[in-house]
């Protein structure tokens, strides 16, 4: 028999075979109990012709194998190829929730000053006139503390007014450093229109160290802006009058609409007003036992609503409390 | 505060353009809201067309009766054709004329035109039409001296740019064109005129009759008296700067104590002296006295209002408004100037509880400088007797010893300091001096308009700071012993809030300020905003469920909200007790709620347990449990009908048991081994007890789970039977066959023993 011409045979047999079954018949015509091979090695008696038998029964194997492995993959492509999806289908619907407008820029604010180095102090938001006017500055007489502007719960209790009081309360708990911000619900007898909201949210922010100067607040404030509203914002600082701030500063940033070029929303100033701010009243100070000689600070404050009606272009602050999902789910 | 241009030139000789006046103050002094420009337009040529003119002839028009034909000189040669409306004039007036192509203040363009059949070329001008006064009866006579065919821009104050300035509070001196004017010269470095009004001779002496009966309230009155007063209109340049300045002009006395006022910031008042009895006295209201104020309004006084009266009765309220009976009118011949000066708070009282707000109270209740009633008396004598020809007879000046001006220890080294820029000490007394401070050494005298004000060397810095504003830098504190975190409440909070955003639910925010009568122990305002927010709520889901209701109304699918907020307990304090709450409203019925709350437990590493509770009004009597710190079930359907899941929960509660560290658990080497099994039970029997029990026999319990109760013809009647899935775990070693079955006829025989349990085939 020749060996050569045998497998030569059976090599070209098994690389023409193009189906799995193809190749399976030519296996066990080639590799099978009757095939001429595996007579041969039957009868086969010497042992070199032995081993020359066996290493071409070993070679025709591999072939076999490695040929049904191209055949199986061929056979996976053609099955994958056919099973064709439409991809623009929608998903599985999933539910998804949402935090509240309000909530993503609480948490980006609160984020900005964690990074800074600030904790974050939840005040009482019932505070009574003490820690709401007194120690805050605000002269007898301020219109603030008139009951056509705040919400009483009887002569010297409130809901207040601001975030403020939690600094007067963190200070009398300890020397500084205090740096600190608090985010919350405040409450003004306003009428409700489409800036205006009786509940609104703020925060404010105060730090007071050795040597705080207004160089610090300005640079704060241009961090956080920048946080909020874009890395290309400018800051400008105008003075004003705040009963617990001197000097009194109302800060402005660039508008993010129009660069500065004037547009609606900036009045065509090219400058937003952003709240209030200012260097701590050395009042303040003295109603918590500071000495301010030794420590100086700064304090700013400013309205959630007001960035997310400014940033996200919505026209009305009382759509933020009607949670309606079409609305809150835009966000 | 509105302030002409032409106006503050007069104090201050600045050549900038209104925006940039505008702009520097808006930094460093004031808001300025706007630049408005008012009267006749300003733009291409426009002021050319409008001349002085005289009437040469004056007649009827042949096609009209109510019009009159005239021929103007207006300095051309040629005469002009005007038909006009108005009869208050004849041939030789001098008057007002715009030709054809003049832009009115209006807007209006006026075109060469034919009325009745006759050609006008021109228009003769009427003050409103000028905006120069409010008159509309006839058009404006002018001065007979005035040339044909002077430009009337020359002559009269045509159009001017007004900076609209909304002043603080702590600034009553910048509610005054001199005050603006002191301002603009320190920010342009310019010298700024000393302040209008001096003094004409006093011929006679008619002192006035003045007590002060008040002087805390009232620190000192000025009064001078007039004879001879000419009642009658404003000359035009003194109604076009009332004008400007946002006022009426009225007559001449009332006018030129407006214009005091404008100028100087001293509000000022003039009474017929005629029908004053006696003489002043400066009082606080007596019992049961009224008082008819010039708006015509008959009020009853209150004892804390401070009054102007004579010897018989009040004639004014101090500050805010005079009376009826002693006002300047067409007879008035003689007149009493007051000018005073009024403690703030007390006018503040006093408008207040009348709802009375005047450009005089506004002035008064921020504080104005005692010092400035003398200027503004010689102001306003200076105009009554040069422009209204009135004959200034007496006066009298009462008053107790007069402020001083206050001393402030002051180192420019700190303001620089505090600033965070360094400012030479020779820069800052120069600003300071221009704004009226006098520096010695390192002591500062305040000037008296700014005692108020200025009582710290911190309101020193702020002078110095605020013309800087733009040079101070950007820098970041340097912190010391600080590092920022979230409190352990507020990082569980966000916990929360992020497991339920993650289960599908919406954060939703509603108010805290709800309507009486959900429950009795709320807090209420006694002066609440309105009937629906009129209590500090005491819980959550009222809202919630008001906002599903909407989302439902609203056509919303998938609804499921929750809200994270204060309630305010009744504390028997002071103070509320303000309390974390977490609630929920959702689709899905109790099961939903359930869900939720277990997931809730699950991101906090917490055990929940239940137990059956009462519904109360909230809740489906049949789907209310109780929880540790809150409670869960289906909203009652008179509530919101649909079967809505709910709950509510005190984070206080439920962070005290959130441990402080989570341990490892080897959960991984060895596997578990899973059963399931199935109990037979009376009907009543909770699977909460069954599973608790489980627990408590079976140490070696990794997970039970109910996966199917049942109730039917396979179990015998008042029977259920109850499958649990059951895994069993070793950290230590594999659990054998033998192991396991073991646990399970411990269980099996506890259950047994408890609740009459039979393991099912
Ligand atoms: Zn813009």
């Amino acid at each position: 028999m020749d060996v050569q011409a045998l497998e030569r045979e059976a090599q070209s047999a098994f690389a023409g075979a193009s189906t799995p079954a193809e190749l399976d018949e030519a296996r066990v015509r080639y590799l099978g109990r009757k095939s001429p091979l595996k007579q041969a090695l039957r009868e086969v008696r010497d042992r070199e012709s032995g081993m020359s038998l066996n290493a071409a029964r070993e070679r025709l194997e591999t072939a076999v194998t490695a040929r049904e492995e191209e055949l199986g993959r061929a056979e996976l492509d053609r099955a994958l190829a056919e099973d064709v999806v439409d991809v623009t289908l929608p998903g599985e619907a999933q539910r998804r929730g949402h935090l509240h407008l309000i909530t993503q820029i609480r948490r980006e604010i609160e984020d900005v000053f964690l990074g800074l180095g600030y904790e974050v102090v939840d005040g009482r938001e019932v505070e009574t006139t003490r820690y709401n006017f007194d120690a805050l500055n605000f002269p007898e007489g301020h219109p603030a503390r008139s009951r056509l502007a705040s919400l009483y719960l009887n002569g010297d209790v409130l809901l207040r007014t601001e975030t403020s009081p939690a600094q007067i309360r963190v200070m009398e708990s300890r020397e500084p450093p205090v740096y600190m911000v608090s985010l919350g619900r405040v409450y003004r007898r306003d009428t409700p229109d489409a800036t205006h909201n009786p509940i609104f949210h703020q925060v404010e922010g105060l730090a007071v160290d050795e040597g705080i100067t207004l160089a610090d607040l300005k640079g704060t404030l241009l961090y956080a802006m920048r946080a909020l509203f874009g890395e290309e914002r400018e800051i400008r600082f105008r003075t004003h009058y705040f009963p617990f701030t001197e000097p009194s500063i109302e800060p402005d940033v660039s508008c993010f609409l129009c660069d500065g070029g004037g547009c609606r929303v900036c009045r065509f100033s090219g400058w937003i007003e952003m709240g209030g701010s200012g260097m701590v009243h050395p009042a303040l100070y003295e109603h918590v036992g500071y000495d301010p000689e030794r420590y100086s600070g700064f304090a700013f404050g400013l309205g959630l609503e007001r960035i997310a009606l400014l940033r996200h272009g919505l026209p009305d602050l009382r759509q933020l409390w009607d949670n309606d999902l079409r609305l809150l789910s835009q966000f | 505060m509105r302030v002409p241009l032409s106006w503050l030139r007069e104090y201050v000789s600045v050549d900038a353009p209104a925006s940039e006046i505008a702009k520097r103050l808006a930094v460093s002094s004031a808001e300025v809201e706007r630049v408005t420009r008012i009267g006749v337009p300003d733009e291409d040529g426009n002021l050319g067309h409008f001349r002085v003119g005289r009437v040469l002839e004056a007649g009827k028009h042949p096609n009209a009766d109510r019009l009159q034909l005239c021929r103007v000189d207006v300095g051309e040669g040629e005469s002009r054709q005007i038909v006009c409306g108005a009869w208050n004039f004849g041939a030789g007036a001098t008057v007002a004329v715009a030709l054809p192509g003049a832009v009115l203040p209006d807007g209006r363009k006026l075109e060469r035109a034919k009325l009745r059949g006759t050609v006008s070329d021109g228009m003769i001008l009427s003050e409103s039409e000028l905006e120069l006064g409010a008159d509309q009866g006839g058009i404006m006579v002018l001065p007979e001296s005035w040339e044909p065919g002077t430009p009337l821009a020359d002559a009269l104050p045509l159009g001017e740019e007004v900076l609209e300035i909304e002043t603080t509070p702590n600034r009553p001196d910048l509610l005054s064109v001199y005050g603006i004017a002191r301002e603009v010269a320190s920010l342009f470095r310019l010298e700024l005129a000393a302040p209008p009004g001096t003094d004409p001779r006093l011929a006679e002496d008619e002192t006035p009759s003045i007590e002060i009966r008040d002087p805390a309230g009232c620190p000192r009155y000025l009064g001078r008296v007039f004879q001879d007063v000419p009642l009658g209109p404003s000359p035009p340049w003194l109604k076009a700067r009332l004008l400007a300045g946002g006022m009426r002009p009225i007559s001449n006395v009332v006018d030129v104590t407006n214009y005091v006022m404008l100028a100087l910031g001293n509000p000022l008042h003039a009474f017929d002296l005629e029908t004053i009895r006696g003489g002043i006295v400066v009082r606080r209201a007596g019992a049961g006295e009224a008082l008819t104020t010039l708006d015509g309004v008959a009020r009853k006084l209150d004892p804390a209002d401070l009054v102007i009266a004579d010897h018989e009765r009040a004639i004014a309220f101090a500050g805010v408004m005079g009376g009826e009976e002693t006002e300047v009118r067409e007879k008035t011949t003689s007149i009493l100037l007051e000018a005073a000066n009024f403690e703030p708070v007390g006018i503040l009282r006093t408008s207040e509880r009348h709802g009375l707000r005047t450009e005089g109270s506004n002035r008064w209740e921020k504080g104005v400088d005692p010092h400035l009633a003398a200027q503004a008396a010689a102001l306003a004598t200076e105009l009554l007797v040069s422009v209204a020809g009135a004959r200034w007879s007496g006066h009298a000046d009462v008053h107790g010893e007069l402020p001083e001006r206050p001393i402030v220890r002051f180192r420019p080294e700190r303001a620089s300091e505090l600033i965070g820029l360094e400012i030479p000490a020779e820069e800052q007394r120069q600003t300071l001096e221009r704004l009226g401070f006098e520096l010695e050494g390192d002591v500062v005298r305040v000037p008296t308009w700014r005692a108020r004000d200025v009582g710290r060397e911190v309101d020193l810095v702020e002078e110095v700071a605020r013309f800087r504003l733009a040079d101070v830098p950007f820098t970041l504190p340097r912190r010391r012993e600080m590092f920022g975190r979230l409190s352990k409440e507020q990082r569980l909070r966000r916990v929360l809030e992020d497991v339920l955003v993650g289960l599908g639910f919406t954060e939703a925010y509603t108010s805290s300020l709800v309507p009486t009568g959900q429950d009795d122990g709320a807090v209420a305002l006694p002066e609440p905003l309105s009937a629906e927010q009129a209590a500090l709520r005491t819980t959550l889901i009222r809202g919630l469920v008001e906002a599903a209701s909407r989302n439902i109304d609203a056509g919303n699918d998938e609804i499921a909200l929750f809200e994270i907020a204060r309630v305010y307990l009744r504390s028997g304090e002071s103070l509320p007790d303000e309390r974390w709450r977490l609630a929920g409203v959702t689709e899905g019925g109790f099961a939903g709620a359930k869900g939720a709350v277990e997931a809730l437990h699950a991101g906090l590493h917490l055990e929940l347990r239940i137990a059956r509770a009462d519904g109360g009004v909230l809740l489906h009597p049949g789907k209310a449990a109780a929880l540790e710190g809150g409670w869960l079930g289906e909203l009652h359907p008179a509530l919101l009908a649909g079967g809505w899941g709910a709950w509510e929960l005190d984070l206080a509660e439920l962070f005290a048991r959130v441990p402080e560290r989570v341990a490892y658990e080897d959960v991984v080497s060895y596997p578990a081994v899973h059963q399931d099994l199935a109990f037979v039970v009376d009907d009543g029997l909770l699977a909460g007890e069954l599973v608790d029990v489980v627990r408590e026999v079976a140490p070696e319990l990794r997970e039970v789970r109910v996966f199917d109760v049942y109730r039917g013809d396979q179990v015998p009647p008042g029977r259920q039977s109850i499958a649990l899935h059951v895994s069993f775990q070793s950290p230590e070693r594999t659990l054998s066959d033998e192991d396991a079955r073991e646990i399970r006829e411990r269980i099996v025989a506890t259950l047994a023993e408890r609740f009459g349990a039979e393991l099912r085939a």
